[in-house]
């Protein structure tokens, strides 16, 4: 069988991989949203005095880091609801995946950020009689933030990818909605090709964005 | 004003205070010196409790600085601390350096610690450099700031720690000229130095600290002229021979 590329094929299942790409993007957005919430929340939990409480963050990081996400989607979006007895919303459950997968690694940012901020500076803000919280709102934690600001945008990268795998629980994002297409018109090739170049542009937008925020926080005062 | 009674402490195993008693009296300007690793920032360091004694008392403006019921954050704020290596904020303005701590701790409005802020600026002689970040100043400059962002705190003492080792030769008198105005002023002052020209000129006492205790408490002309001890005999052949 002779095989014939034809263009036409990719430009017409454009519109609709672009509406695709929309929820790819509620997804990424969405998830890494509360993914920070948990990888701050956790990333300040590993630095703890207590060990115990730096376990528990231990335990969080490690078990996600640990097992596949599509493991944990199908677990939360099929196994769950045979124990709930209900089953969330397959954008909502999308979402969660995200943010739980995104926050583990998120919060080893945050630690390794907060951690490589000179410990003088926590001194200083104690020594002018500021609180722990207090320095840790107003000192050190503008400034660890400048530094995960590389992490996070490459974390916004490997997360916007790891959407595709939500097709498996039945999200329309990019990857489903060409799959659907091809479900139809079997060409393949076409539209794998241009589901592709659309995740590359958006990856690459935001590797471009990134880079125009690094170069400004690096022009106002650094050490 | 301060005073440290059988101050101990130890870091694991290693007893690194073994029993300081140390008297400040309002307005006074002691300097510490011993050997490197001698202990004298962490008896500064446990002034303001950035180090916890392991025993003895340690009472600062008449708050025991162990007691449950003091507030600790206070206490830094009244006997706030100069570093060696400066640790000004570098995300922040020379000015937000210095009014962070008046805003937050004291509770001043923006207005009124910016209007302190420009003063103490003008004070060490650095009001032009307001609007600039740390990174854009010299290292005299930086130790200035410092010292401004700590009298911004009003505070009834200041601890310096080797204010000026971290300097380059040319920069240590701008920081000094500094100092010896807030002791002229009358500000209680204990400073931890190598900086002997000072010590003679500017202080009431000087303390020579030693395997963990103070060896010599004396006026500066009986500390210099007429050093009994060998050990400061000795320590202070070294300092002047290299400077
Ligand atoms: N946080 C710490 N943990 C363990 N040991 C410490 C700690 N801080 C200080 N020490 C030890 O305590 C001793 C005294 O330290 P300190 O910094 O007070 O000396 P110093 O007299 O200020 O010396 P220098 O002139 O080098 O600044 C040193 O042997 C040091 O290694
Ligand atoms: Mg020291």
């Amino acid at each position: 069988m002779a095989f014939n590329f034809e263009p036409k094929v990719m430009i017409e299942s454009v519109p609709m991989l672009l509406k695709g790409a929309e929820l790819t993007i509620y997804l990424t957005v969405g998830g890494l949203f509360f993914g920070f919430i948990l990888g701050a929340f956790f990333g300040l939990l590993k630095l703890s005095r207590s060990w115990i409480i730096r376990k528990c963050a231990g335990v969080y990081i490690e078990t996600i880091r640990g097992t596949p996400m599509l493991v944990q989607a199908m677990f939360l979006y099929f196994g769950l609801p045979m124990a709930l007895g209900f089953r969330i919303p397959a954008m909502v459950a999308g979402i969660i995946i995200i943010a739980i997968n995104s926050g583990a690694y998120i919060a080893e940012i945050v630690r390794g950020a907060v951690q490589s901020i000179n410990p003088g500076q926590m001194e200083a803000g104690r020594t002018i009689g500021l609180n722990a919280m207090q320095t840790m709102r107003y000192i050190i934690w503008p400034q660890a933030f400048r530094r995960m600001v590389p992490p996070l945008g490459n974390q916004f990268i490997i997360s916007l990818k790891d959407t595709s795998l939500l097709m498996i629980i039945g999200v329309g994002e990019l990857l489903r909605t060409g799959d659907e297409i091809v479900a139809v018109n079997f060409r393949a090739f076409e539209v794998y090709l241009t589901c592709g170049l659309i995740y590359l542009c958006m990856t690459m937008s935001i590797a471009k964005c990134l880079r125009i925020i690094e170069k400004r926080l690096q022009m106002r005062g650094k050490a | 004003m301060i005073s440290i009674k059988n101050l101990h402490k130890s870091f694991g195993h290693i007893n690194v205070l073994k029993g300081i008693n140390i008297e400040v009296a309002q307005g006074e300007v002691l300097v510490i010196v011993g050997p490197s690793g001698s202990g004298k920032s962490t008896v500064l360091r446990c002034i303001n409790r950035l180090e916890v004694p392991t025993s003895g008392t340690v009472i600062v403006d008449g708050l025991d600085i162990m007691d449950k019921s003091t507030d600790i954050n206070f206490v830094r704020s009244e006997a706030t601390m100069v570093f060696q290596h400066f640790n000004l904020f570098p995300h922040m303005t020379v000015l937000d350096n210095i009014t962070l701590g008046p805003i937050k701790v004291k509770k001043m409005s923006k207005a009124e610690a910016e209007k302190l802020g420009m003063g103490l600026l003008s004070k060490v002689g650095l009001a032009d450099k307001a609007k600039n970040y740390p990174d854009q100043l010299s290292g005299g400059q930086k130790q200035r700031v410092a010292i401004a962002r700590s009298l911004a705190l009003r505070p009834k003492a200041i601890l310096f720690d080797e204010p000026t080792s971290a300097l380059d030769p040319e920069l240590v008198g701008e920081v000094l000229e500094v100092m010896k105005n807030l002791a002229t002023e009358g500000m209680t002052m204990v400073v931890v130095t190598h900086e002997m020209g000072f010590a003679q000129e500017v202080a009431d006492r000087v303390i020579f600290i030693d395997e963990g205790v103070v060896q010599v408490d004396k006026p500066p002309k009986e500390f210099f002229i007429n050093p009994e001890h060998p050990r400061l005999k000795d320590f202070l052949g070294k300092v002047i021979v290299h400077g």
